[in-house]
């Protein structure tokens, strides 16, 4: 059965939390956004001020500018930037997936090479995951990188690209075996999105926002080192790449700003039905933590993680877009105008993406009923 | 593994292989008919199991708060909750005991007050607790779990107990365990009745659909689970009644999730008597009522957050866990 042990934070996380704390309320004028959704704020002298704190890639060996710090250490950092509403987004990727994955399985000239710079907050990376007919189905991707001497050949379009329009890099996921079906014959493979050949499409969406692209490559040359791993491994990298993607607390803190307007509106003497709302969000929000904490642990001890962050990415998700509902419908009268109704509608506007982004919820559950063992 | 973690598995395992034994259907449908499990108590008091958490027992309040998520996963028809926290507040002994609430002069919602040696009172609105060594059951009653419910004179010579963390929440905390267990136990009958089940010429457990809902259920389980953890965890700390008020909020929402997909998957035959399915939805249903539902305690949580100010929200959740 699913287990999430009973892991704490450790109390040696209490200093660097006061210091991020700290460094968060002198950096405030960097904060734009109203609410606390890691896509949103992309700030590229706020990532490199991070960096230069160690707080980028804080886990990862101390050769390739790493802190060699725990997943707890990590832990933190990431929710207390997210939950004071931080622009995480420009280095979001390449911490959490894009530098793990190429610690796991990118070739030690890879490593050397962007991890360094990762840390440094200066190199940003995007996903190369879906294209327009491969969303869910991600072992249907068309897109081809053919080896040419010495060269990858790279035709091909992906969608939902976030940020490839400011981003340096990309980790695509392409055939590099055309003749191979499904989850055969699939490499990843690193590109510079300044590459002659590679267009970027913006894609606005019904928030108004436009940080997702179509990216086309067209004929785009890539020499073959920058394949991440061995060629043909492409699914499996993949599959657990997406693992990493799923159980933090980008998973349920999206809507938290939402909570704290939503506290402030109701003031210090709540009526019934208001108080009953905070605490019906404090405590889902509570216990989720908690759940996304033991998973840290489970990093932390090499274990496989893959249906647990399933598992509290679907809880987290779900409630992401509760948590407005009960808010909205709770809120004083008040609160109409002011800074919850703007936390609120931003919120409202991004939740679609919620439950979509990183696995969608179908696809989660199937990877939860997997580990009941169901399919 | 530590030492606490083994005593801790042993006392589990044992639990486990004792009510697989003996807790069957035809022991909760006799218990729901009002009849005492008379051997079960027994065999429960053989382990010393009724000690658990008392502090010559060599065990602690995490073990009998485990313990009773055990209980609850096999929906065991007994006042254990009651009878262990009556053995952790006052010197333990080999009877059986019960806890209710005061209402006037009356206790109520004494589960199995009847049988009871002794019982305790608890005063929410005051937090006085006393004992009541000659109880005089004034009305039996039950739950919609059919799990005796009984209504004590509260008697003038009730003696007064001094009880360290706060009883109420202690004895919502009760609840929120064994609703954790029997949230597991709805998850493995949907599992099991799932991959029994034929229709279509296959397991309905191979339709998505299907697959889903259990994958709802069990994210409710372990969301339910940890949440009782959390609050365990938290005894003897300043935040005990916070941290129990999001625990039993959030649990008594498990319920209701879990409940709710688990009878649709069982269709008709899980809205049977004779299927067990209902011996853990009934009482899931009605422990999220038991000492405070999930509106009382997410008021009680709510008030305390906005007290603390919007500002202090996010220190508040980040701290402990």
């Amino acid at each position: 059965m699913l287990q999430f042990d009973r892991v704490s934070l450790d109390s040696d996380t209490e200093t660097l939390r006061a210091q991020v704390r700290e460094f968060l309320e002198d950096n405030e004028s960097h904060f734009t956004t109203p609410n606390s959704d890691f896509g949103t704020g992309h700030d590229p002298e706020f990532s490199r001020k991070l960096g230069e704190r160690g707080w980028i890639g804080m886990t990862w060996p101390k050769r390739y500018g790493g802190g060699e710090r725990t997943f707890f250490e990590r832990y933190v950092v990431t929710e207390e930037t997210l939950a004071a509403g931080a622009p995480v987004s420009a280095h979001w990727i390449a911490d959490r997936q894009s530098g793990p994955l190429l610690l796991r399985f990118g070739t030690e000239a890879q490593r050397e090479t962007y991890l360094p710079q990762i840390t440094a907050g200066e190199a940003y990376f995007s996903i190369g995951m879906s294209e327009p007919d491969t969303g869910s189905d991600l072992a249907s991707v068309r897109t081809t990188a053919i080896k040419e001497g010495d060269q990858y050949r790279i035709n091909g379009t992906k969608i939902w690209t976030t940020d490839a329009h400011r981003n340096h890099f990309i980790i695509c996921l392409v055939r590099t075996d055309p003749s191979a079906t499904r989850h055969d014959g699939l490499s990843q493979i690193i590109v510079d999105l300044k590459n002659d050949g590679v267009d970027v499409r913006p894609i606005a969406n019904m928030a108004g926002g436009e940080d997702f692209n179509e990216v086309v490559f067209d004929d785009v040359m890539v020499p073959a080192d920058r394949i991440v791993g061995e060629p043909g491994n492409g699914w499996t990298q993949v599959t657990s790449e997406l693992a990493y993607e799923r159980s933090g607390p980008e998973r349920f803190l999206s809507a938290f700003r939402v909570f704290v307007e939503l506290v402030r509106a109701c003031g210090p003497d709540p009526a019934a039905h208001e108080a009953a709302a905070i605490g019906r969000i404090a405590a889902h929000l509570m216990t989720m933590r908690r759940m996304s904490i033991s998973v840290a642990g489970m990093l932390q001890g090499g274990k496989d993680v893959a249906v647990e962050a399933a598992l509290v990415k679907e809880l987290g998700n779900n409630f992401e877009k509760v948590l407005p509902e009960i808010a909205r419908l709770a809120a004083p009268e008040s609160a109409i105008k002011g800074r919850f109704r703007e936390t609120f509608e931003e919120t409202m506007l991004l939740s679609p993406s919620f439950t979509l982004r990183g696995g969608t919820r179908e696809i989660l559950r199937g990877v939860i009923a997997r580990g009941l063992g169901l399919r | 593994m530590s030492e606490a973690q083994e005593t801790r598995q042993i006392i589990l395992d044992t639990a486990e292989r004792m009510f697989g034994d003996l807790c069957d259907k035809q022991l909760l449908d006799a218990a729901e008919q009002g009849e005492f499990a008379a051997p079960l108590w027994e065999q429960i008091a053989a382990n010393g199991f009724h000690h658990l958490g008392a502090a010559a027992s060599g065990t602690s309040a995490a073990d009998l708060y485990a313990f009773l998520m055990t209980c609850g996963r096999h929906a065991v028809p007994l006042p254990l909750a009651e009878t262990l926290l009556v053995n952790n507040w006052r010197e333990p002994d080999n009877g059986l005991y019960s806890i209710g609430i005061v209402d006037g002069d009356e206790v109520v919602d004494v589960p199995w007050g009847r049988r009871a040696e002794a019982v305790i009172a608890v005063n929410p609105a005051t937090g006085a607790v006393c004992a009541i060594d000659t109880p005089e059951v004034v009305r039996q009653s039950v739950n919609m779990a059919g799990e005796p419910r009984d209504v004590v004179r509260l008697t003038s010579d009730a003696v007064p107990l001094e009880v360290a963390d706060d009883p109420f929440a202690q004895l919502a905390l009760t609840r929120a365990n064994l609703m954790a267990g029997g949230v597991q136990a709805l998850l493995e009958l949907g599992i099991t009745f799932a991959s029994e089940r034929e229709q279509f010429g296959r397991q309905i457990s191979k339709f998505q659909a299907i697959q889903h809902s259990l994958a709802i259920i069990a994210s409710e389980a372990a969301a339910a689970r940890r949440a009782a953890d959390a609050a365990v965890d938290a005894l003897g700390d300043e935040r005990f009644v916070v941290e129990v008020a999001a625990s039993k909020a959030r649990i008594g929402e498990a319920v209701t999730v879990a409940a709710e997909q688990v009878h649709q998957i069982h269709g008709a035959m899980g809205f049977t008597h004779e299927h067990r399915l209902h011996h853990f939805s009934r009482r899931t249903w009605a422990w999220r009522d038991e000492f405070g539902n999930e509106f009382f305690w997410q008021q009680r949580l709510g008030a305390h957050l906005a007290n603390l100010g919007a500002d202090k929200v996010w220190s508040f959740m980040a701290t402990r866990g």
